[in-house]
């Protein structure tokens, strides 16, 4: 039989006590988008647009395959997106063109 | 001509200027220009200001552990701002002029000769950043997350600390709202130091508590 119970005890960010690999002492330097991401949150938070809470919810509403896949900022942006979309306060269409816009700067 | 030189010649005009910016935003990665495309579709309902943004970077620019060692400092030589910081530690940070740019509540938690604190947040990366700054990567990884709550004497010892086994060791769960500090030991022989030399020996990782602090 096939364990499937622990896909609902535990939800992807629920790590604590599972067994894992030594640590290795990585660090670095953000990068300025990253950095610019970090500040967006804070933002967000402080306009009472998107809370740490709801933050740390959209990420793990990114599943298990995205989470493992995505850096940390890369994770909080996409979750932020979606929030936003959630909130009606962006839409698909919005982003997907100012992407665009961007993209050809 | 070096093949790794690009050739500049065959888009209609000669030039001898590099074309680095054009390089530099062709390396964005489809994240970065998400970043940009959802900051400035924010601005232009006016949700947020390309200011505050400005505004947040410098402020995270200023908080380092260093502002974390003067609360240390502080507490070692001052008997009742340490009881004041253990009362209430963002109060007592304020008292030093370190102000909380969030509404997280900050619990300071002292080391004794009977207990060793460390901090953890095992759900994502809550850090006590007013005081810390930015989390170390390490910090936000699984293997730390995953195992500083049911090994803890293993992990520290990757860290190269070994904590006797008389020695209670509390680890500390952050959340969104509640975030932790560790107040470490005052090593002996800093009897005569200055409260400056005294910030100047404590260490970012030992206000986590993977360290100890040294001479």
């Amino acid at each position: 039989m096939t364990d499937t119970s622990s896909l609902m005890t535990r939800l992807p960010n629920d790590i604590g006590g599972v067994p894992a690999d030594h640590i290795v002492r990585s660090e670095h330097e953000l990068e300025p988008w990253e950095k610019r991401c970090h500040a967006l949150a804070d933002v967000l938070d402080f306009r009472k647009i998107i809370n740490t809470e709801e933050k740390r919810r959209g990420v793990e509403a990114l599943g298990s395959e995205i989470i493992g896949k995505l850096t940390y900022y890369e994770r909080w942006i996409v979750a932020f997106s979606n929030i936003l979309f959630e909130k009606r306060i962006l839409t698909p269409e919005s982003l997907s063109k100012k992407i665009d816009e961007v993209s050809l700067r | 001509m070096d093949p790794k030189e690009p050739k500049h010649d065959d888009h209609g005009h000669n030039h001898d200027h590099s074309h680095d910016a054009i390089t530099a935003s062709k390396n964005r990665s489809y994240y970065e220009i998400m970043e940009i495309a959802v900051r400035e579709l924010l601005v232009e309902q006016k949700l947020i200001g390309a200011d505050e943004i400005r505004r947040q970077i410098e402020v995270l620019d200023s908080r380092t552990p260093a502002l974390g060692a003067k609360v240390v400092a502080r507490a070692w030589v001052d008997s009742d701002f340490r009881s004041r910081l253990v009362a209430d530690g963002r109060a007592a940070c304020e008292e030093l002029g370190i102000s909380f740019y969030d509404d997280t509540q900050l619990i300071v938690l002292e080391n004794t000769d009977t207990v060793h604190n460390l901090i953890v947040c095992t759900l994502c990366s809550c850090y006590p950043r007013p005081v810390l700054g930015l989390p170390p990567d390490w910090y936000k990884l699984k293997p730390y997350r995953a195992r500083a709550v049911s090994e803890p004497r293993s992990v520290l010892a990757e860290f190269g600390t070994v904590i006797p086994d008389n020695v209670e060791i509390r680890v500390s769960d952050s959340t969104a709202m509640v975030r932790y500090l560790v107040l470490p030991n005052r090593p002996n022989g800093t009897e005569k130091y200055t409260e400056e030399q005294l910030a100047a020996i404590v260490t970012r990782d030992t206000m986590i508590g993977v360290a100890q602090v040294k001479l």
